[in-house]
Protein backbone atom coordinates (compact mmCIF):
# COMPACT_ATOMS: atom_id res chain seq x y z
CA UNK A 1 0.00 0.00 0.00
CA UNK A 2 1.43 3.38 -0.98
CA UNK A 3 1.25 6.63 0.99
CA UNK A 4 -1.86 7.92 -0.76
CA UNK A 5 -3.46 4.50 -0.26
CA UNK A 6 -2.76 4.60 3.48
CA UNK A 7 -4.31 8.06 3.75
CA UNK A 8 -7.41 7.09 1.82
CA UNK A 9 -7.72 3.79 3.74
CA UNK A 10 -7.77 5.66 7.05
CA UNK A 11 -10.28 8.22 5.76
CA UNK A 12 -12.47 5.50 4.30
CA UNK A 13 -12.35 3.51 7.54
CA UNK A 14 -13.44 6.42 9.71
CA UNK A 15 -16.15 7.63 7.34
CA UNK A 16 -17.60 4.13 6.88
CA UNK A 17 -17.59 3.37 10.62
CA UNK A 18 -19.23 6.66 11.60
CA UNK A 19 -21.78 6.28 8.81
CA UNK A 20 -22.66 2.73 9.84
CA UNK A 21 -22.93 3.74 13.51
CA UNK A 22 -25.29 6.60 12.66
CA UNK A 23 -27.32 4.43 10.28
CA UNK A 24 -27.51 1.61 12.84
CA UNK A 25 -28.69 3.98 15.56
CA UNK A 26 -31.36 5.52 13.34
CA UNK A 27 -32.59 2.12 12.13
CA UNK A 28 -32.63 0.73 15.66
CA UNK A 29 -34.49 3.73 17.01
CA UNK A 30 -36.97 3.80 14.14
CA UNK A 31 -37.74 0.09 14.42
CA UNK A 32 -37.55 0.23 18.25
CA UNK A 33 -35.21 -2.74 18.20
CA UNK A 34 -31.91 -2.60 20.05
CA UNK A 35 -30.71 -5.91 18.65
CA UNK A 36 -31.32 -4.67 15.12
CA UNK A 37 -29.04 -1.71 15.83
CA UNK A 38 -26.28 -4.07 16.93
CA UNK A 39 -26.75 -6.26 13.83
CA UNK A 40 -26.71 -3.32 11.42
CA UNK A 41 -23.63 -1.93 13.11
CA UNK A 42 -21.89 -5.33 13.06
CA UNK A 43 -22.60 -5.50 9.33
CA UNK A 44 -21.11 -2.06 8.85
CA UNK A 45 -17.98 -2.99 10.81
CA UNK A 46 -17.49 -6.18 8.78
CA UNK A 47 -17.96 -4.24 5.52
CA UNK A 48 -15.46 -1.60 6.67
CA UNK A 49 -12.92 -4.27 7.56
CA UNK A 50 -13.39 -5.94 4.16
CA UNK A 51 -12.89 -2.65 2.34
CA UNK A 52 -9.97 -1.20 4.29
CA UNK A 53 -7.97 -4.08 5.80
CA UNK A 54 -6.79 -6.06 2.73
CA UNK A 55 -4.21 -4.45 0.46
CA UNK A 56 -6.55 -3.83 -2.48
CA UNK A 57 -5.16 -2.68 -5.85
CA UNK A 58 -6.90 0.69 -5.62
CA UNK A 59 -4.71 1.56 -2.63
CA UNK A 60 -1.63 1.17 -4.86
CA UNK A 61 -2.33 3.69 -7.62
CA UNK A 62 0.35 6.19 -6.54
CA UNK A 63 3.62 4.23 -6.34
CA UNK A 64 6.66 6.10 -5.03
CA UNK A 65 9.09 7.09 -7.82
CA UNK A 66 12.54 6.33 -6.47
CA UNK A 67 15.54 8.15 -7.92
CA UNK A 68 17.99 6.10 -9.97
CA UNK A 69 20.95 4.71 -8.00
CA UNK A 70 23.32 6.64 -10.29
CA UNK A 71 21.99 9.92 -8.82
CA UNK A 72 23.74 9.14 -5.53
CA UNK A 73 27.12 8.92 -7.26
CA UNK A 74 26.53 12.15 -9.11
CA UNK A 75 25.76 14.05 -5.88
CA UNK A 76 28.12 12.66 -3.21
CA UNK A 77 27.41 13.18 0.46
CA UNK A 78 29.12 16.34 1.79
CA UNK A 79 32.00 15.53 4.18
CA UNK A 80 32.04 17.20 7.60
CA UNK A 81 35.55 18.67 7.98
CA UNK A 82 35.57 20.42 11.39
CA UNK A 83 35.74 18.27 14.54
CA UNK A 84 32.76 18.53 16.94
CA UNK A 85 33.22 21.02 19.80
CA UNK A 86 34.00 18.96 22.91
CA UNK A 87 34.68 21.86 25.28
CA UNK A 88 31.07 23.07 25.21
CA UNK A 89 29.78 19.64 26.26
CA UNK A 90 32.15 19.50 29.21
CA UNK A 91 30.98 22.90 30.41
CA UNK A 92 27.38 21.81 30.23
CA UNK A 93 27.93 18.67 32.31
CA UNK A 94 29.83 20.77 34.83
CA UNK A 95 26.89 23.11 35.17
CA UNK A 96 24.44 20.29 35.61
CA UNK A 97 26.48 18.89 38.50
CA UNK B 1 -1.88 2.07 8.24
CA UNK B 2 1.10 0.46 6.51
CA UNK B 3 0.18 -3.16 7.26
CA UNK B 4 -3.08 -5.07 7.39
CA UNK B 5 -2.52 -5.69 11.12
CA UNK B 6 -2.47 -2.00 12.03
CA UNK B 7 -5.48 -1.36 9.80
CA UNK B 8 -7.40 -4.18 11.49
CA UNK B 9 -6.54 -2.87 14.96
CA UNK B 10 -7.44 0.69 13.98
CA UNK B 11 -10.79 -0.47 12.60
CA UNK B 12 -11.52 -2.54 15.72
CA UNK B 13 -10.65 0.33 18.09
CA UNK B 14 -12.70 2.89 16.17
CA UNK B 15 -15.61 0.45 15.93
CA UNK B 16 -15.54 -0.17 19.70
CA UNK B 17 -15.47 3.56 20.50
CA UNK B 18 -18.41 4.20 18.18
CA UNK B 19 -20.34 1.29 19.71
CA UNK B 20 -19.90 2.86 23.14
CA UNK B 21 -21.10 6.17 21.69
CA UNK B 22 -24.20 4.53 20.19
CA UNK B 23 -25.00 2.80 23.50
CA UNK B 24 -24.51 6.07 25.40
CA UNK B 25 -26.85 7.84 22.98
CA UNK B 26 -29.47 5.11 23.40
CA UNK B 27 -29.18 5.41 27.17
CA UNK B 28 -29.36 9.20 27.04
CA UNK B 29 -32.60 9.05 25.05
CA UNK B 30 -34.20 7.11 27.93
CA UNK B 31 -33.86 10.22 30.09
CA UNK B 32 -36.50 11.92 27.93
CA UNK B 33 -38.92 9.01 28.19
CA UNK B 34 -41.76 9.78 30.59
CA UNK B 35 -43.76 6.62 31.36
CA UNK B 36 -47.40 6.77 32.40
CA UNK B 37 -48.12 3.77 34.59
CA UNK B 38 -51.69 2.94 35.49
CA UNK B 39 -52.12 0.58 38.39
CA UNK B 40 -54.60 -0.34 41.07
CA UNK B 41 -54.44 -2.88 43.85
CA UNK B 42 -56.47 -3.73 46.86
CA UNK B 43 -56.37 -6.41 49.51
CA UNK B 44 -59.20 -8.86 49.01
CA UNK B 45 -58.59 -11.10 52.01
CA UNK B 46 -56.44 -11.38 55.10
CA UNK B 47 -55.77 -15.12 55.11
CA UNK B 48 -53.98 -15.40 58.43
CA UNK B 49 -52.78 -12.91 61.01
CA UNK B 50 -50.90 -14.29 63.96
CA UNK B 51 -47.96 -13.92 66.26
CA UNK B 52 -45.00 -16.16 65.49
CA UNK B 53 -43.22 -18.17 68.21
CA UNK B 54 -40.32 -15.71 68.07
CA UNK B 55 -42.75 -12.87 68.77
CA UNK B 56 -43.03 -11.30 65.33
CA UNK B 57 -46.37 -10.45 63.75
CA UNK B 58 -47.03 -12.33 60.53
CA UNK B 59 -49.73 -11.71 57.94
CA UNK B 60 -50.51 -13.64 54.79
CA UNK B 61 -52.98 -11.95 52.52
CA UNK B 62 -54.53 -12.09 49.08
CA UNK B 63 -54.65 -9.04 46.86
CA UNK B 64 -55.70 -8.19 43.37
CA UNK B 65 -53.40 -6.16 41.17
CA UNK B 66 -54.15 -4.49 37.89
CA UNK B 67 -51.10 -2.76 36.44
CA UNK B 68 -50.33 -1.62 32.93
CA UNK B 69 -46.56 -1.28 32.72
CA UNK B 70 -46.37 -1.18 28.92
CA UNK B 71 -45.34 2.47 28.91
CA UNK B 72 -42.14 1.58 30.80
CA UNK B 73 -40.76 -0.24 27.79
CA UNK B 74 -38.61 1.59 25.26
CA UNK B 75 -36.38 0.17 22.53
CA UNK B 76 -33.57 0.15 25.10
CA UNK B 77 -35.42 -1.94 27.71
CA UNK B 78 -34.19 -5.44 28.42
CA UNK B 79 -36.68 -6.31 31.14
CA UNK B 80 -38.64 -4.80 33.98
CA UNK B 81 -38.67 -6.09 37.54
CA UNK B 82 -41.90 -5.14 39.27
CA UNK B 83 -42.73 -5.74 42.91
CA UNK B 84 -45.40 -4.79 45.40
CA UNK B 85 -44.39 -3.75 48.89
CA UNK B 86 -46.36 -3.13 52.03
CA UNK B 87 -45.15 0.07 53.67
CA UNK B 88 -46.04 1.23 57.16
CA UNK B 89 -44.75 3.35 59.99
CA UNK B 90 -43.78 2.16 63.45
CA UNK B 91 -42.57 3.94 66.54
CA UNK B 92 -39.05 2.68 65.87
CA UNK B 93 -38.85 3.22 62.10
CA UNK B 94 -40.58 5.85 60.03
CA UNK B 95 -40.59 3.54 57.00
CA UNK B 96 -40.91 -0.26 56.93
CA UNK B 97 -40.95 -1.93 53.53
CA UNK B 98 -41.91 -5.57 53.10
CA UNK B 99 -41.97 -7.12 49.65
CA UNK B 100 -45.18 -9.11 49.12
CA UNK B 101 -45.00 -10.13 45.49
CA UNK B 102 -42.65 -9.69 42.55
CA UNK B 103 -42.54 -10.41 38.86
CA UNK B 104 -39.98 -10.21 36.05
CA UNK B 105 -41.53 -8.83 32.87
CA UNK B 106 -39.29 -9.82 29.95
CA UNK B 107 -41.41 -8.32 27.21
CA UNK B 108 -43.84 -5.50 26.49
CA UNK B 109 -46.52 -8.05 25.56
CA UNK B 110 -46.51 -9.33 29.14
CA UNK B 111 -46.51 -5.89 30.75
CA UNK B 112 -50.24 -5.69 31.31
CA UNK B 113 -50.57 -7.50 34.64
CA UNK B 114 -54.02 -8.50 35.89
CA UNK B 115 -53.74 -10.90 38.81
CA UNK B 116 -55.35 -11.86 42.05
CA UNK B 117 -52.68 -13.60 44.09
CA UNK B 118 -51.71 -14.70 47.52
CA UNK B 119 -48.72 -12.71 48.69
CA UNK B 120 -45.62 -14.57 47.55
CA UNK B 121 -43.79 -13.49 50.67
CA UNK B 122 -45.50 -13.07 54.05
CA UNK B 123 -45.77 -9.68 55.69
CA UNK B 124 -43.67 -10.13 58.81
CA UNK B 125 -43.02 -7.25 61.17
CA UNK B 126 -39.92 -7.21 63.31
CA UNK B 127 -41.99 -6.83 66.41
CA UNK B 128 -45.65 -6.78 67.36
CA UNK B 129 -46.83 -3.53 65.84
CA UNK B 130 -49.07 -4.79 63.04
CA UNK B 131 -52.42 -4.95 64.90
CA UNK B 132 -54.67 -2.14 63.72
CA UNK B 133 -51.85 -0.77 61.58
CA UNK B 134 -52.54 1.24 58.47
CA UNK B 135 -50.50 -0.29 55.64
CA UNK B 136 -49.95 1.10 52.18
CA UNK B 137 -49.43 -1.04 49.09
CA UNK B 138 -46.79 0.44 46.77
CA UNK B 139 -45.87 -0.76 43.30
CA UNK B 140 -42.15 -0.47 42.53
CA UNK B 141 -40.41 -1.09 39.24
CA UNK B 142 -36.79 -1.40 38.17
CA UNK B 143 -36.24 -0.89 34.46
CA UNK B 144 -33.16 -2.77 33.26
CA UNK B 145 -31.96 -1.26 29.99
CA UNK B 146 -29.87 -2.92 27.30
CA UNK B 147 -27.34 -0.14 27.74
CA UNK B 148 -27.09 2.28 30.63
CA UNK B 149 -27.98 2.48 34.28
CA UNK B 150 -31.02 0.89 35.93
CA UNK B 151 -34.03 3.20 36.30
CA UNK B 152 -36.25 2.92 39.37
CA UNK B 153 -39.76 4.11 39.91
CA UNK B 154 -42.69 3.59 42.26
CA UNK B 155 -46.33 4.39 42.68
CA UNK B 156 -48.52 4.19 45.79
CA UNK B 157 -51.57 2.03 45.16
CA UNK B 158 -53.94 1.77 48.13
CA UNK B 159 -54.14 1.67 51.88
CA UNK B 160 -55.67 -0.92 54.13
CA UNK B 161 -55.93 -1.40 57.87
CA UNK B 162 -55.02 -4.66 59.53
CA UNK B 163 -57.49 -6.07 62.09
CA UNK B 164 -57.11 -5.18 65.75
CA UNK B 165 -56.86 -8.81 66.80
CA UNK B 166 -54.99 -11.87 65.57
CA UNK B 167 -57.11 -14.27 63.53
CA UNK B 168 -55.51 -17.37 65.00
Amino acid sequence: MDWQGQKSAEMLMQVLLVASAVAAFLVGYAMADFQLMLLVYAGGVVLTALVTVPNWPFFNRHPLKWLDAAEADRHPRPQISSAPATTGGKKKTGKNK
Amino acid sequence: MHSWGTRLLAAATTAAVLLVAACAAASALDAFHVPSVEAQAHVTKINRFHKQINGNDKVTLTFSLSANLESLFTWNTKQVFAFVTAEYETAKNSLNQVSLWDNIIPDKDQANVQVEVKSKYPLIDQGTSLRGKKVQLVLHWHIMPNAGAMIRGKMPLSEFTLPDTYTS
